[in-house]
């Protein structure tokens, strides 16, 4: 309805790591807070500066109740307003959205962090994600749910271990033009073939590495963008959607809650078919099946089709995951605010080496809760 | 003596010896003093092990804690859970002079809970019987033809005779001629076995019931027959609820970054370094990455006191547990503020009191930092705060 | 580099008016073994849609908060779907601590008046019984230093203060009025948690009998430990106007938050207040000059009668010892000039996730007249609610009977 549009006037990566044992994420944030004011100029004036920020983070990686207590100084919140998305990162980017599309506020800066490498185990986390009488009690965790969903879309899709294995190399091909991805390092399939198991059939190397980040964006109304930026992306369409729980309950390849965002995202933008319209897709491929299978959620790829999708180059056409993707490494909880992140910086023309030409609307994509139980879908156009 | 919750106070005390757990007891050297207003008072004394449960007519003398409950029900009430100590605490209706942690920690740790006495059911004989012809199944009795006499003795018992014959039955009084089964036994045995708190079989073999006539008629009756349900005992049930007790820990290493890395680096120094906002001055302690108020980082260090002055001060009489390990610290220990000398006037760094000094401690006060004999740049480098004369 | 522009950004004006239209909430109560998490959630979403006259089909959005350490559930929503209705929908879990009941009703007010979504429930709730709370409370604090020293939210600075400005004797009593004062309030309230039917002339001995937690911050002054949810409806107003009878519209709110380390709210020279900063600026903001007149009803999040007594003082921008001649005068009470409280606030009934949600709530039912036993009996037309949590961080919103402002 509303014919305001909201802009990312900015953005700021930390660079990914696998174990940043020497910095609390106070500091990381710190880094991504001064990138971006250095980038475009903004204060915290309580007239005319940022009034409100949405930040990312998650109780339990940090090991505090009330994650962002802890982080409040240095989002530059001191006596300003801040909430929390205490869910995946994109969905920041969303409520955001929806703080300007208001009238509430003008500008809002989105700040995430998650340091993987604190606790001992992101899988005894996800545990504590399943009901505490049944699921809990199974053994479940994010891990052996997708491995749970990775063989019934294999099955269903006609994926195989050598498709895994050419999703997981042409990643690290992209990342190792991505200065901000955690594993950057080219590697052949026979070595993703012969890494260790770690669920059956998912294994080291086709799941995502303990990684430690943050990110920051600027986000104004269309009225005040231009004070920050010549180069604003548009977000003109967020939508998420949200499975049922036990997996009893669920088609696990069916994509139900990630169609459901999708479809409303688009409607939001005006896109009747992805295909035409969306040059370039970032997904959160915390697994290497989920690259083919996310992208038949999002429209990009028949039903079924998978393998036939991995075939034909699916992935170089529609131009998906430019960055390395989460397969090279950002942790959870804000890996889709890298996907924003670098979905921006290539409608602005600033990816650097990764950057393609003529890129006018993209889709960045996240899921939440085990086996895609939750997905966001936003569409940013330059 | 009051009744509630189908228990006394005299029942709680009684049971005392019975449900004391000398293993977890002991090292522990106390007494307890107990006041129930309208019911009386009594004395627990726990000396290494042992246990002494006395009614103590006149004053609790040398007890040091006493308990003061303002009813029987309170006290009844809470010691079953049936009412929050919290509340009772709250409202005044429990009283504890002395220390109250002992509520939470001591008295769980040594003692048994107390569960009301298994209620008897007031269920009698006769009424039993009044409900056999509603509980007969006539699809399970077709063709049968007997008659079934119970003579059973004691409170609530009698002598009758159950009719089954072509699908209908009927309960007359007294015993028939021509019984098929006569079944002999008291009363209570009867409402057991109803109720299935007796076994059938067990009391059959001891010979608590004694059977004239047809034995595998009367082992057949109760086919003809849905089981008898207790009325009271239906509420109790409904209240049995489930749940399920797990503590979830996960280890974690948390980094310190540079302005933590330095404030532990000077406590191994005995120092306390603070780092200094560039725009308003503030020394910030504990250091942190960024002065919250004027948004620059905080790169200069200083050393402050090691002596101050108290600002605010708090005197803990309630301790909750460690999140972590769940130990629940001594009480009272004071938490002050203090603003250490050289600290800029915005900033207090807050730590305990020496225990010896908490009734001289006020705001104002000087204090001095006392050191651990070896520091290691941990928390606990720094004993406590005590009093500068 | 550009520059941000030096003017202040044109008057904030809402894109579209958004109306709360349904109200709903569970019992609250110190146990809730009968329900497991999800089931409870689904209890209070059934009231809310019932009160509202609508069902799932009516929901575009869902919008749920707690404090996820309290039931250790990690990402709770996902387990909930069972209970919140999101299934098939889009949701959003926003957080904030304590006050998280009232960011969920500012973040559902964000997400209509967006345009984005037309009609969205709202979901606070805890399970404190599931968990550790004041256990959890300190595991809020860093985990390299004060840690080791936090007992929770417990704090006898503020009593200290007060009996240091005021006097022992007055303050312990007007501290004293406060409790017993919001106990007459939860007796007349049915759906609040503890009522104890405390009487003015118990005031005396309670405030010495009662133990002592921190200093002078005794039991009697604490809040409760509940278990309870509460769910809201929020629409816009053309909706609004045609599903409810009596819509009550949000007019603004300010969320104001403050670092963690509370080194500098206890040394010499303190900072403005964050509960006095977030009152001026949403005042200022919205011509209110004299909020003791405007309003008809304040429900602040009290957790206990010291933070109570001495924050009314902060939100009503009170001097001196106003706020205690206030309350003295029984300015406060049902009958007053600012009523404080009707519900018997979060002394009487606290399910912490839920209970800054419940401020508004019932703020709400005494603009609509549904208060029941503690209905106000002079119309209401403009209601204060405040939330507060982490380390004295605020929330204040107003709410509104008619939409002429």
């Amino acid at each position: 309805m509303a014919a305001k549009r909201v802009a990312i006037c900015a953005v700021a990566q930390h660079k990914n790591d696998s174990d940043l044992w020497y910095k609390r994420f106070q500091g990381m944030l710190l880094d991504v807070l001064e990138d971006l004011q250095a980038q475009t100029g903004f204060d915290f004036d309580s007239e005319t500066g940022v009034r409100s920020i949405v930040s990312c983070s998650d109780d339990f990686f940090d090991a505090r109740t009330i994650s962002n207590n802890g982080v409040t100084d240095v989002l530059g919140a001191q006596y300003r307003g801040e909430e929390k998305m205490a869910q995946e990162g994109l969905n920041a980017i969303g409520y955001a959205m929806a703080q300007i599309l208001a009238g509430h506020e003008d500008l809002v800066l989105v700040m995430g962090h998650c340091k993987e490498s604190q606790p001992e185990s992101r899988e005894l986390i996800s545990n504590l994600g399943f009901d505490p009488f049944y699921g809990r009690a199974l053994g479940l965790d994010c891990l052996n749910a997708a491995a749970l969903q990775a063989r019934a879309y294999m099955a269903k899709s006609g994926l195989t271990e050598d498709h895994l294995a050419e999703i997981v190399v042409r990643a690290r091909q992209c990342a190792a033009r991505n200065p901000y991805a955690n594993c950057r390092e080219i590697i052949e399939a026979g070595k993703v073939k012969g890494s260790p198991m770690l669920c059956d059939p998912i294994r080291q190397l086709h799941a995502y590495p303990v990684s430690d980040g943050a990110v920051g964006m600027l986000l104004a109304s269309e009225e005040r963008a231009k004070e920050f930026t010549d180069k604003p992306v548009w977000l003109t369409g967020f939508a998420n959607c949200m499975d049922s729980f036990f997996f009893g309950d669920r088609d696990l390849t069916s994509n139900f809650a990630l169609k459901g965002a999708a479809e409303r995202a688009y409607k939001k933008a005006g896109i009747k078919d992805p295909k035409k319209t969306v040059n370039l897709v970032e997904v959160m491929d915390a697994y290497a099946y989920q690259q083919p299978m996310w992208m038949e959620g999002l429209g990009f790829c028949k039903d079924g089709q998978g393998a036939q999708f991995i075939d034909d180059a699916g992935l170089g056409k529609y131009k998906v995951n430019l960055s390395g993707g989460m397969l090279a490494g950002d942790p959870v909880i804000i890996s889709g605010l890298y996907r924003a992140a670098n979905a921006a910086l290539q409608l602005r023309g600033e990816a650097g080496d990764m950057q393609v030409p003529d890129v006018k609307c993209a889709v960045a994509q996240s899921t939440n809760g085990p086996a895609g139980q939750f997905h966001s879908v936003l569409i940013l156009e330059a | 003596m009051a009744e509630f919750y189908g228990t006394t106070v005299a029942d709680i005390f009684n049971t005392m010896p019975k449900r004391f757990k000398p293993e977890e007891a002991k090292d522990e050297d106390i007494a307890i003093g107990y006041e129930c207003k309208g019911e009386g008072k009594w004395k627990v004394t726990i000396k290494h092990g042992t246990i002494k449960v006395e009614e103590v007519k006149g004053d609790l003398k040398g007890c040091a804690t006493t308990i003061h409950a303002a009813d029987a029900e309170t006290f009844i009430g809470t010691t079953l859970g049936k009412i929050q100590a919290m509340d009772a605490l709250t409202t005044g209706k429990l009283r504890v002079v002395g220390d109250v942690k002992l509520l939470m920690t001591l008295l769980p740790k040594i003692f048994v809970q107390y569960t009301a006495p298994e209620k008897k059911s007031s269920v009698v004989a006769k009424d039993i019987i009044s409900t056999i012809t509603e509980r007969f199944r006539p699809d399970k009795a077709a063709g049968v033809d007997m008659k079934v006499g119970y003579d059973l003795a004691g409170e609530g018992g009698g002598k009758w005779t159950i009719v089954i014959k072509d699908g209908k039955c009927a309960v007359k009084e007294g015993l028939a001629k021509d019984l098929t089964v006569k079944m002999t036994m008291p009363a209570e045995i009867y409402v057991g076995m109803m109720l299935g708190t007796i076994s059938g079989e067990s009391a059959f073999t001891s010979g608590q019931v004694k059977l004239d006539g047809d034995m595998m008629a009367a082992g057949a009756t109760s086919r003809f027959f849905n089981k008898f349900v207790d009325p009271n005992a239906k509420a109790s049930e409904a209240e049995e609820l489930i749940t399920i007790k797990v503590t979830n820990s996960i280890n974690c290493r948390f980094a310190t970054g540079t302005a933590y890395g330095m404030w532990f680096k000077g406590l191994k120094e005995k120092k306390f370094l603070a780092n200094v906002c560039p725009k308003c001055g503030r020394t910030q302690i504990t250091p942190r990455e960024i002065c919250a108020f004027c948004r620059v980082r905080c790169n200069e260090f200083v050393e402050l006191g090691p002596r101050g002055t108290i600002t605010a001060a708090d005197v803990v009489y309630f301790a909750s547990p460690d999140p972590l390990t769940g130990a629940v610290r001594e009480t009272p220990y004071a938490m002050c503020w203090i603003l250490l000398d050289n600290a800029s006037p915005q900033e207090a760094f807050c730590f305990d009191i020496k225990r010896e000094d908490l009734p001289k401690m006020k705001v104002g006060a000087r204090v001095r930092p006392v050191w651990a004999k070896e520091t290691k740049g941990t928390f606990t480098d720094l004993l406590y705060f005590e009093l500068d004369k | 580099m550009k520059k941000q522009s030096a003017k202040p950004a044109k008057a904030h004006k809402k894109n579209r008016n958004v109306g709360i239209v349904g109200i709903g909430m569970t019992s609250l109560s110190s146990h809730k073994e009968d329900q497991n998490q999800p089931e409870m959630i689904h209890e209070a979403v059934r009231a809310a849609l019932a009160d509202a006259k609508m069902t799932l089909d009516d929901i575009d959005c869902i919008v749920h908060g707690n404090m996820e350490l309290f039931e250790m559930q990690y990402q709770p929503d996902m387990w909930h779907v069972l209970g919140s209705g999101a299934y098939g929908k889009d949701e959003y879990r926003i957080t904030t601590g304590g006050t998280v009941g009232a960011t969920l009703v500012c973040a559902a007010d964000n997400l209509v008046a967006s345009g984005l979504y037309d009609t969205v429930l709202a979901i606070g709730f805890e399970k404190l019984q599931e968990g550790n709370t004041t256990g959890g409370i300190t595991n809020m604090a860093d985990p390299l230093w004060f840690r080791n020293i936090q007992t929770g939210a417990l704090t006898g600075t503020t009593a200290a203060m007060m009996i240091d400005e005021f006097g022992a004797e007055r303050a312990k009593k007007a501290a004293m009025k406060y409790r017993i004062l919001m106990d007459k309030h939860a007796m007349l309230n049915e759906r609040a948690h503890r009522r104890f039917g405390l009487e003015y002339d118990q005031a005396e001995d309670l405030m010495k009998t009662s133990p002592q937690l921190v200093g002078e911050l005794r039991l009697i002054h604490m809040c409760s430990q509940s278990d309870g949810a509460c769910a809201m409806i929020f629409t816009h107003e053309k909706k609004a106007k045609k599903v409810s009878k009596t819509p009550v519209w949000i007019r603004d709110h300010i969320t104001v938050h403050r670092e963690e380390n509370m080194s500098n709210l206890y040394a010499f020279e303190k900072p403005e207040m964050t509960h006095h900063y977030a009152a001026r600026k949403l005042f200022e903001r919205n011509g209110i000059k004299d909020p003791v007149k405007y309003f008809d009803v304040f429900e602040m999040y009290d957790p206990s009668a010291w933070w109570g007594l001495d924050w009314s003082r902060e939100f009503l921008q009170l001097k001196g010892d106003e706020h205690l001649r206030m309350l003295e005068d029984g300015e406060f009470d049902l009958d007053g000039k600012l009523p404080l409280n009707p519900s018997g606030g979060v002394i009487a009934s606290n399910p912490i996730g839920a209970t800054a949600m419940l401020r508004p709530a019932f703020a709400a039912l005494q603009i609509r007249g549904d208060a029941g036993g503690c209905q106000i009996k002079k119309p209401v037309r403009h209601a204060l609610a405040s939330g507060f949590g982490g380390t004295l961080w605020t929330v204040l919103m107003m709410l509104e009977k008619d939409l002429d402002w």
